[in-house]
């Protein structure tokens, strides 16, 4: 049988979801097994291949317009889309700073945090504009939704697995978790 | 009995109390139907419809809590249809304020949360405009953040059906409604008195406890139950602790003040700021020294003999439990030889009963409140005394200025002079109760007696123990005056100034206290003494009840036992 091949990449996260990914251990040898996983940001491939992918996971919210640049492409290559994670689910942390002004919220990371000193916004045409933080399902459709702050090991193994197996995943109890 | 009817739920047939609301009924059969809104001590009120069920014969769905059942109804509680609006009740939930679980304090323990995960939550389904509200953190104890309320008016109904005190309400409507206090004034303005029984009932975490916030949800803490020893009233609790510390105290829902508790036991004794006494200290020259408890309770023991045991005193608070009160009557009075007395009043002297209890005040149709003011130091009694008056009770107040606590609720103030006027309207009365307290002074106490064989008495004792230290024949001592050598414990109490100042004319003073005070800036001899939640033991309420205290922690290695403290004394006469 033909390896299920799977791309995942990252938005405004902070990496926990893909270290619970790799906190799998030993299963994610076993699951390696079954799938190939063509690109990732821990790896020299860093985006999906244009031929497509069978799953592409997505970890974080779209808070700028890399993101979701990053989210088109993944969503284009792949046939189905996993959000991976309370960010990319809800919007999660990044989400905290919509109840802001963008420009506000940008002073206060670029100027007036207690440790900077002669501070100032980056206006750079070359880097992203900073966008109302979004789940990943308001911007682009997403086939499946795992929630968790990080998802434990234990439910992206599930995840995985029901995936390879043809499964669409249904999380219940101790696999549904917000935090 | 009361009269059954037929009813049958999800095909089952049973019998169930006319009256039971559907709810009620499920639970009957051991049917369970999932409620948000609904909780066991509040007035049902049908606010979130999570409860839904589907009732042959009604177009729409309905809420289970509030729906009586009736001969021959036919209910299912597990459609797909029921179930299908009770998981968009839960979507309209999430999709109304700011639910970021990620983030918030109740996570893990919320019930909204949990019955999302039930319903198979994955994902929000509607949009989450996230109307920015503010979080009021006016209150000294707890926050109220509007973000994470559902509106379950949870706290309106505990504040003002179990607490009477009606601070709670909602202001404006539809999807802008707010929770707000009085007149829609900050929290901290409002009349709130802090008992925080909202606090305890809401199901979100849109109510925070500033001390425990962020240190540990259910399933990392562990409950302990005790029963507060901070007043006479002895509130059954449940403290909560982790990994060596106590986190909170919280009401028990199950004890006689059904959950409720005030603000001296639940939420005070976690800002204390006196410094903890943890080990014997002996003043030498200016300064306190710590020593062995041997070398201590030596130097206690010789100056006992050099002073002769008739110039000395022993003074014992009543805040403390039966068995070193006891300890402390058979070694100071018994064995020693000294004169024993209370350092608050006893109600000895009255000579009245003290044989009401806290239903009785239920009960009542008139309660004479005299000599003492349940607002101030009973604080969950005098609650109860606000429930009866909703429920149409009448209160009489004798001889309180009638500004602060329960004078704002009398329906009627009486001067002791008109003493006999308030008599009569009790003789009236069907079921009188009569509160009392050390203001009423022994003439007064002797006209109050021809209630005797129509009213409840209730003792609302100064200190925890009162009732014990009563029974005991413990006076209190400090209207007696002072001798050459003072022992006093004090527990955790701080002393009155004009006690201080008494306690300062002796020549020797042994201070036996959890804190530095008053009293250890010139006793000779400082003890120290387990805390509240290391105590273990009992005492009698004003019910006259025996009240279990259960220590919740270990005490430290150099604090003893109040009883070891006075058997080894005791060893040295
Ligand atoms: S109140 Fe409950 S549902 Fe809302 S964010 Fe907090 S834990 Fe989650
Ligand atoms: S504060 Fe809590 S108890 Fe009160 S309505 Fe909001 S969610 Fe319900
Ligand atoms: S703390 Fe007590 S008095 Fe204050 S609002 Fe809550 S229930 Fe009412
Ligand atoms: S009323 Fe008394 S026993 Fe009850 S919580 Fe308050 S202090 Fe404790
Ligand atoms: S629990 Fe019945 S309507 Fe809320």
């Amino acid at each position: 049988m033909a390896k299920v091949k799977v791309a995942t990449d990252w938005l405004a996260a902070c990496a926990g979801c893909h270290m619970s990914l790799l906190d799998m251990d030993g299963r994610l040898v076993e699951i390696l097994d079954k799938i190939e996983l063509t690109s990732s940001p821990i790896t020299d491939l860093k985006h999906p291949p244009v031929q497509g992918v069978d799953v592409g996971i997505l970890t974080g919210a779209i808070n700028n317009s890399t993101n979701l640049a990053v989210a088109r492409m993944m969503r284009k290559r792949c046939k189905c889309l996993v959000a991976l994670g309370d960010c990319a689910v809800f919007g999660g942390i990044a989400a905290m700073r919509n109840s802001f002004d963008i420009r506000d919220a940008l002073a206060r990371a670029y100027e007036d945090s207690e440790s900077t000193v002669d501070g100032h916004i980056p206006k750079s045409e070359e880097i992203a504009k900073p966008i109302k933080a979004k789940a990943v399902e308001r911007l682009v459709k997403v086939e499946l939704n795992v929630p968790g702050c990080p998802p434990s090991p234990d439910a992206i193994y599930f995840v995985l697995k029901e995936l390879v197996e043809g499964r669409m995943p249904i999380l219940k109890d101790e696999l549904l978790k917000y935090d | 009995m009361a009269l059954m009817v037929n009813i049958t739920l999800n095909g089952q047939s049973i019998q169930v109390p006319l009256g039971s609301t559907v709810l009620e009924a499920a639970e009957h059969a051991g049917i369970h139907i999932p409620t948000l809104c609904h909780h066991p001590a509040l007035v049902n009120l049908g606010a979130c419809r999570m409860c839904t069920v589907e009732i042959e014969g009604e177009r729409a769905l309905q809420p289970s809590c509030t729906y009586p059942v009736r001969e021959g109804m036919i209910i299912k509680t597990e459609t797909p249809r029921v179930f299908n609006l009770r998981k968009f009740v839960l979507e309209m939930l999430f999709s109304e304020r700011n639910h970021y679980c990620m983030f918030c304090e109740m996570s893990g323990d919320c019930e909204l949360q949990t019955l999302a995960y039930q319903h198979g939550l994955a994902h929000w389904t509607y949009p989450t405009p996230n109307p920015r509200l503010h979080v009021d953190g006016t209150r000294k104890y707890f926050l109220m953040d509007h973000n994470r309320c559902i509106l379950c008016r949870r706290c309106i109904r505990a504040c003002s059906d179990i607490v009477a005190n009606h601070t709670l309400g909602v202001k404006y409507r539809g999807s802008k409604t707010m929770i707000s206090a009085d007149m829609g004034v900050p929290f901290g303005d409002s009349s709130c008195i802090s008992c925080g029984t909202c606090l305890q009932v809401c199901p979100t975490g849109a109510l925070v406890d500033r001390k425990s916030a962020y240190m540990g949800r259910h399933t990392d803490t562990q409950t302990v139950n005790s029963q507060c020893s901070f007043c006479s009233v002895g509130c059954s609790s449940q403290i909560i602790k982790r990994s060596g510390r106590v986190l909170r105290v919280e009401g028990d829902w199950e004890g006689s003040n059904e959950g409720v508790l005030c603000h001296l036991g639940r939420f005070d004794p976690f800002y204390e700021t006196r410094d903890r006494v943890l080990s014997p200290m002996i003043r030498k020259g200016d300064s306190l020294i710590a020593v062995e408890w041997d070398e201590a309770l030596d130097c206690i023991a010789d100056k006992i003999k050099e002073t002769g045991h008739e110039k000395a005193k022993a003074w014992i608070t009543g805040k403390t439990l039966h068995e070193a009160m006891e300890s402390f009557v058979n070694v100071f009075e018994k064995k020693i030889g000294m004169p024993v007395g209370a350092l608050e009043s006893t109600l000895l002297d009255l000579n009245l009963p003290s044989n009401g209890t806290l239903s009785d005040i239920d009960k009542s149709d008139c309660i004479l409140i005299i000599g003492a003011d349940p607002l101030l130091r009973h604080l969950v009694l005098g609650y109860r005394v606000k429930r009866a008056r909703n429920h149409g009770a009448k209160v009489i107040l004798v001889g309180g200025d009638g500004k602060e606590g329960i004078g704002r609720y009398a329906h009627m103030k009486f001067e002791f002079g008109n003493l006999d006027d308030a008599l009569k309207i009790c003789m009236d009365s069907d079921m009188p109760m009569v509160l009392y307290g050390e203001g009423l002074g022994i003439t007064n106490a002797e006209k109050v007696k021809v209630l005797e064989s129509r009213a409840k008495f209730m003792g609302l004792f100064p200190a925890t123990n009162g009732y014990h230290a009563r029974e005991l024949g413990l006076q209190d001592g400090v209207k007696r005056d002072h001798a050459k050598l003072m022992y006093v414990l004090l527990e955790d109490l701080e002393l009155r100034e004009e006690t201080v100042q008494t306690l300062k004319k002796a020549e020797f003073v042994v201070s036996h206290s959890s804190y530095l005070g008053a009293v250890s800036e010139f006793a000779n001899v400082i003890l120290p003494v387990p805390l509240w939640y290391e105590r273990e033991g009992t005492f009698v309420n004003c019910e006259g009840n025996e009240i279990k205290v259960t220590a919740a922690m270990n005490k430290p290695e150099t604090v003893l036992s109040e009883v070891e403290v006075f058997d080894r004394l005791a060893l040295r006469f």
